[in-house]
């Protein structure tokens, strides 16, 4: 009976162990990083894979007026910009066929989550929402910009904008895109890109971020200018 | 007696796989610690991994709980020659059975992925059943 007593207390303290180390391996699951860390290489460096860079773009290809904007999804001037300006872009510009616009990754070094909002968006592209979850990126920015797990919020939005939120687990964990971010980044950077957002018209950098005003004239005079002579007398 | 150790060491285990997985549900765990390309995190992400309102991992903590509380008072000094918490713990164990069965049916043919910790949970039930029934079929008296 004793032995059977001994035996007990014995088997007790070996579920003591168990329970203790299944906590601590929980605790360290949920503490340690999520996933594959994302970090930010040296363009100057060796080549990145060879993946080549493919933004974003509305508007027809054979548009007049190409511009081209470098954001990071942390950065706040960006997020003003996606919300006060872009809808209207969208709305309004993009219908015309004189425009195409094109977004660029250009997530910041010192973001810490712009890297996975950039492949949380491009997950989005994946199922046909990219400028639906850019734009809740932005909207949200104040929420996940300091989130030690900011996936959990990302697929919050990936759900609320109508994308397939097992699908778009899958990518996030897998950081589909970040190849191909890292080179937008890295043709950002060989433009001179050094802040965002950076906007490009046909080529050629504007030393503002424009307002939506700004967007009409550039793109009315561009596209004038794109037609000939003939038509701007016209005028 | 050893039989129920077995089970109390196993419903433990379980029980943290199902904890795992509940906090992950809850969003206390970034990303899963899983195999392959995904599996945990599409089935635990899928509709189908609530159940009736609650995530189908709080189904399995109250399972392996309740597995372990019949097991370690099966232990006590008082219940060691009788066979109750035996039978009590073969029976859950069955209903653990098939709850799993039906589950990996549906990571098999509904959500086209398999999830590691869920199968390692399926696993654990399985052994708890096995355990408790040979104990049983070792205590009945031969016909």
């Amino acid at each position: 009976m004793a032995e059977a007593g001994r035996s007990v207390k014995r088997f007790y303290l070996l579920l003591g162990v168990i329970a203790v180390a299944g906590i601590a391996l929980i605790v360290r699951a949920a503490t340690s990083g999520p996933g594959a860390p994302l970090v930010i290489a040296d363009c100057g460096g060796p080549p990145l894979g060879g993946v080549p860079a493919a933004g974003q773009a509305l508007g027809p290809d054979t548009a007049p007026v190409q511009i081209t904007e470098y954001a990071d999804f942390e950065c706040p001037s960006c997020a003003r910009f996606a919300i006060l300006t872009m809808p209207d872009v969208q709305q309004r510009l993009i219908p015309t066929g004189k425009l195409r616009w094109q977004f660029m990754d250009f997530p910041l070094q010192q973001h810490v989550n712009s890297p996975l909002a950039h492949v949380a968006a491009a997950c989005g592209a994946d199922q046909g929402r990219f400028w639906e979850m850019e734009y809740a990126l932005y909207d949200h920015q104040d929420d996940w910009f300091a989130d030690q797990r900011p996936e959990r919020k990302f697929l919050a939005y990936a759900r609320a904008v109508g994308l397939n939120p097992d699908s778009f687990q899958v990518c996030l964990t897998q950081r589909r895109h970040w190849p191909t971010i890292e080179a937008n980044r890295c043709t950002g950077e060989k433009l001179g890109v050094n802040g965002t957002p950076t906007v490009y018209v046909n080529g050629r950098a504007l030393s503002y971020t424009p307002a939506f005003d700004d967007l009409t004239r550039i793109v009315d005079s561009v596209a004038a200018a794109a037609r000939g002579p003939a038509s701007t007398r016209r005028r | 007696m050893r039989h129920r150790m077995a089970a109390a060491a196993l419903a433990l285990v379980g029980l943290l796989v199902s904890a795992y997985l509940l906090l992950y549900k809850l969003g206390l765990v970034g990303t899963l610690k899983c195999v392959g390309s995904g599996g945990c995190e599409r089935v635990n992400t899928s509709r189908y991994a609530t159940l009736l309102g609650l995530p189908v991992a709080a189904y399995g903590v109250a399972g392996y709980v309740v597995l372990l509380a019949v097991a370690l008072y099966g232990l006590r000094e008082d219940q060691a020659s009788l066979p109750q918490a035996t039978r009590w713990l073969a029976a859950l164990a069955a209903l653990g059975v098939l709850f799993s069965l039906y589950l990996l049916a549906l990571e098999l043919f509904v959500i086209h992925a398999v999830c590691l910790w869920c199968s390692v949970s399926g696993l654990v039930i399985v052994a708890i059943f096995v355990v408790s029934a040979a104990a049983l079929a070792k205590a009945s008296p031969a016909p």
